[in-house]
């Protein structure tokens, strides 16, 4: 199936492993894939939920507010400190060896590639979106899997936390779906 | 965050919350660490049974713990 993935999806889908790195979940989700979607601030869907007031920044906030206790525990610098055992020496050495960030996981680094972290599963939802944009691409009898249709397949999904930020932002999933049908259909850039 | 005066008192302090915050410090340390090497060994090409006898634990719990998921460290044996 990835084979008909258009670039923009397939950088859409890496992104959406680099968003639930930064994000130290352990799974990638519908929630990942609307992420990665909108890092790529130039593409279809960026261009048509930013009409909507929904751009990369608030997503990412609100995934954040909607995935408590997920993320995990950051380093606790000041605690270990009051032990005796200053973080920043031990940092210097691990990034000596193994890279800036590799501590921290840094998605900076990430992005560069090198220490670029293990695949991240696919959630049950994310899969069946995937899938399901493919249904979608067919239905338009389009040929490539271009990044709206990434989006119609999570809206087809429909049960995935990248629905109910869609759906928080105030946006209409079905309206949504066809100003994207409409611009899939135009064939714009 | 920087007084060097409370953090000594910190360090001497038997606030439970204050040492077992250190605790909880230290283990998400120690985990980030463990990752990290465990990834390196795979990486070098070392074996499940050679990490966990370094770890002191079975070869099936470094590897629940460690191999799940389709990326570079799921590699055959």
């Amino acid at each position: 199936m990835f084979e008909r993935f258009h670039q923009e999806s397939r950088q859409a889908v890496s992104l959406a492993q680099e968003n639930a790195r930064r994000l130290r979940h352990d799974h990638c989700g519908t929630e990942h894939l609307l992420l990665g979607l909108l890092d790529q601030r130039s593409c279809l869907v960026s261009r048509v939920l930013g009409r909507h007031g929904l751009d990369y920044e608030r997503a990412y906030q609100a995934v954040v507010r909607l995935t408590p206790g997920r993320r995990a525990p950051a380093l606790d610098a000041e605690a270990l400190e009051s032990i005796g055992i200053d973080l920043s020496a031990i940092r210097e050495r691990v990034e000596a060896a193994f890279g800036p960030g590799s501590l921290d996981r840094d998605p900076v680094t990430t992005r560069n590639g090198r220490r670029s972290g293990r695949h991240i599963p696919f959630s049950p939802g994310a899969k069946k979106a995937l899938e399901l944009s493919l249904r979608e691409t067919l239905a338009l009898k389009q040929k490539g899997i271009r990044d709206g249709h990434l989006l119609l397949g999570i809206l087809r999904e429909g049960r995935g936390l990248a629905s109910r930020v869609i759906a928080d932002a105030g946006i209409d999933a079905g309206s949504l779906r066809g100003e994207i049908t409409v611009e899939l259909s135009s064939g714009g850039p | 965050m920087s007084d060097t005066a409370q953090l000594a008192s910190d360090a001497g302090s038997r606030d439970p919350a204050v040492g077992l915050r250190a605790v909880r410090a230290l283990r998400i340390l120690v985990d980030r660490l463990e990752a990290l090497q465990v990834e390196n060994a795979r990486e070098q090409g070392w074996s499940w049974q050679e990490i966990a006898y370094c770890l002191e634990v079975t070869r099936q719990a470094v590897h629940k713990k460690y191999a799940g998921g389709r990326g570079l460290l799921r590699r055959e044996k």
